[in-house]
This record gives structure tokens, C-alpha cells and sequence, in this order.
């Protein structure tokens, strides 16, 4: 018997909400006719939804409905006089196909590759003298000579630096 | 094949009032019960259902169809009915005023030692009802007040139906051991 009613117990709650299998069910009833304790349970249950229930119906069966309403149209009209320009806005425009991932996310990735692009073009390297590569360079007493080629544009640069004797004799 | 709930729906959805009506001319004693079943007095329920459809009438576009449209419009009432009930933390006393104003006909004749068994029970259950956790109110309500099936009830709160079960279970010990001196007393009432 012990053994039987712990088992049953387990179902019990779902036998009450009858949301019990046929097979659970035959197991339940069949335990019922032989257990008080499990059929007190049972009883115990059935008065907490009484208990819990009856009252809300009561309510429920008094209550104005229709002027229930009335209120709750009022609340939506005074809603809706105090809509702000933008609320007004929104609630004439659909924009919510915007917010749909498939049309923001292309456009977001489109976005990132534009930009990608525009800033290679943007951003491209001018070339300065640094990057220049030094052809020659010849010391001499009197001068000094620096021979730079550029690649773009194609341009040869001849520096001429004065000497040390030169300095010391303009010093 | 279309059916009339999701035209009438879709009609509220851009704006046609008389659709809205439809809706609440449908609904209205679904959430009337559970946020009766939550708060328990009245002047609330009536200012939470009032709540629930407003609330409704806003976010009415943003309803998808992703589930049923009870389940969504239970959650609503749910949620805001629990929030009421935490803001509200009326006393015994003052409750029981506020009853008052609201005399049930079918009581008369009944005895005032009855009436007063029944707004004590009443209160006893309001209190009971409190110290559950949110989750095992809603249940509780989902399927003692409103009757909703367990497939029904993981739908509207938006969880498993084994966790369903176990939130019931445990919402309605809590409430069988807070009113056990009082359980035997309603006689004749039926679910």
C-alpha cells in the first residue's frame, strides 16, 4: 500500500488538473477506492481552488463591464490627444520594416564597406622624401652631393651640401 | 486560412477601434479574474484591468503572432497586476473598507456572522496569496482561477511545463499550509 501511494502521490496533482494519461488516470482511481489519505489530499485540493476560486467569480458575475469600458475608452482617447509629434509620426509611418534584421543588417554591412573603401581612397599615402630611396652620395672637400630617386612621380632630386672647407672659410 | 481572432487583431493592430472593442468585449473577464485573483479588492482590479488594455492598445503592433495572443495578453495582465500588488501594500483594515462600498446582493439574508467569515476567508487568502513568489502566484491563478491547461499556462509564462508543475506545486502547498484552519470551511462551493 505504502508503495503504491507514493506513486500515486507524484500524480495526484495532474489526476486533480486532469492532465493525466487514460493508463495514469486507471492508476490513480483504482488507488483512490483503497487510500483515505490520497482521496483527503484530493479533498484538500478541491477546497483551496474553492477557497481561491469562487470569490473571483462572484466578482466577476457583479461587475459593470460596459462601463468598464467606457473608462478605458476615455484613457485611450486622452492616449491619444497627447500623442507627441514624433509618437504621431511613428504611429502614421510603418518603420518597423526597417528594424527587421534582414534589411539592417545589409545595410550595416554596406555601410562598413563603403567606408572601407572611401577611407583607402582618402587615406592614401602621398609619397615624401623619406620615401624616397637615396641613389648616390658623394663627399668631397668642397661639396657634397645627394642623389634622390622617386618612384611616382618619376623624379631624380640632386642635393648639393657645401663642404667643411667651404664652411670654415665662410665662418 | 485566416481565422476571426487574428482579423480582429490585425484590424486593432492598425488602429481600428471597433476591432479594440471586439477584443475587450472577448477578454475582459479573462483578465478581470486574474487580476482579481492577484490584488482581491475591487477598486484595484478595475484600475489594473483599465491598465492592461490601455497597455494593450499601445503595444498592440508589437503582438507578431509568435504565440498565442492569450498567452500574450495573459502576461500583460499578469505582470501588471503582480506590480500592483507590490506597490499597493494596503493594510487589513483598510481593505476591508474599501469592501464595504461594494455590498454583494445575494448575500443579504445570509447573516452578518457569514458575511464576516466570508471577508475574513477573503482576507486570509489575499494575505496568503502575497507571500507566494510572483511565479507561483501566476501559476496558481493560470490554473485554479482561470483554468488554463499546463500547455497553456508554459505558454504564458513563457516556461517549461515541467518547471509549470513545479511552480503549482509549490504554490499550492504554500497556500494549503497558510490556510489550513480554513480549508473545510466552504461548503457547496464548486470549481
Amino acid at each position: 500500500m505504502k508503495d503504491s501511494c507514493s506513486s500515486v502521490t507524484k500524480l495526484l496533482e495532474k489526476y486533480f488538473d486532469q492532465e493525466v494519461t487514460d493508463k495514469e488516470r486507471f492508476l490513480v482511481e483504482g488507488h483512490l477506492q483503497d487510500c483515505l489519505v490520497c482521496r483527503n489530499a484530493l479533498r484538500s485540493m478541491e477546497e483551496l481552488r474553492t477557497l481561491i476560486k469562487v470569490p473571483v467569480e462572484k466578482a466577476v458575475q457583479k461587475e459593470d463591464f460596459p462601463w468598464v469600458w467606457q473608462k478605458i475608452e476615455r484613457e485611450i482617447r486622452s492616449t491619444q490627444e497627447k500623442l507627441t509629434w514624433w509618437q504621431f509620426l511613428r504611429s502614421r509611418l510603418d518603420v518597423s520594416p526597417l528594424f527587421k534584421k534582414k534589411v539592417w543588417i545589409p545595410a550595416v554591412a554596406t555601410v562598413a564597406v563603403l567606408l572601407f573603401l572611401t577611407a583607402q581612397i582618402v587615406f592614401e599615402k602621398t609619397p615624401s622624401y623619406t620615401d624616397a630611396s637615396v641613389v648616390d652620395y658623394v663627399e668631397s672637400q668642397t661639396d657634397n652631393v645627394m642623389v634622390y630617386q622617386l618612384e611616382k612621380p618619376k623624379v631624380t632630386v640632386i642635393w648639393l651640401f657645401e663642404g667643411p672647407e667651404k664652411d670654415q672659410t665662410t665662418s | 486560412m485566416v481565422d476571426e481572432e487574428t482579423k480582429m487583431i490585425s484590424r486593432g493592430q492598425q488602429g481600428d477601434q471597433e476591432a479594440f472593442k471586439e477584443i475587450f468585449d472577448k477578454y475582459n473577464k479573462k483578465v478581470y479574474r486574474i487580476a482579481y485573483g492577484v490584488v482581491r479588492q475591487r477598486e484595484e482590479v478595475l484600475d489594473i484591468v483599465q491598465e492592461v488594455f490601455v497597455k494593450l492598445f499601445r503595444s498592440i503592433r508589437n503582438f507578431k503572432g509568435r504565440s498565442h495572443f492569450y498567452a500574450y495578453l495573459y502576461r500583460i495582465t499578469m505582470n501588471t497586476a503582480i506590480d500592483h500588488a507590490r506597490k499597493s501594500g494596503k493594510q487589513f483594515f483598510a481593505s476591508l473598507d474599501a469592501e464595504r462600498s461594494f455590498e454583494p446582493h445575494d448575500e443579504l439574508g445570509k447573516g452578518p456572522e457569514r458575511l464576516l467569515l466570508q471577508k475574513e476567508l477573503e482576507e486570509k487568502v489575499k494575505m496568503a496569496m502575497k507571500k507566494l513568489s510572483a511565479e507561483q502566484k501566476a501559476a496558481v491563478i493560470f490554473r485554479d482561477v482561470e483554468g488554463l491547461s499546463y500547455q497553456e499556462m508554459a505558454e504564458a509564462m513563457g516556461c517549461s511545463i515541467g518547471t509549470v508543475m513545479s511552480r503549482l506545486h509549490y504554490g499550492r502547498k504554500k497556500m494549503q499550509e497558510l490556510l489550513k484552519e480554513y480549508v473545510g470551511l466552504q461548503k457547496g462551493g464548486s470549481s
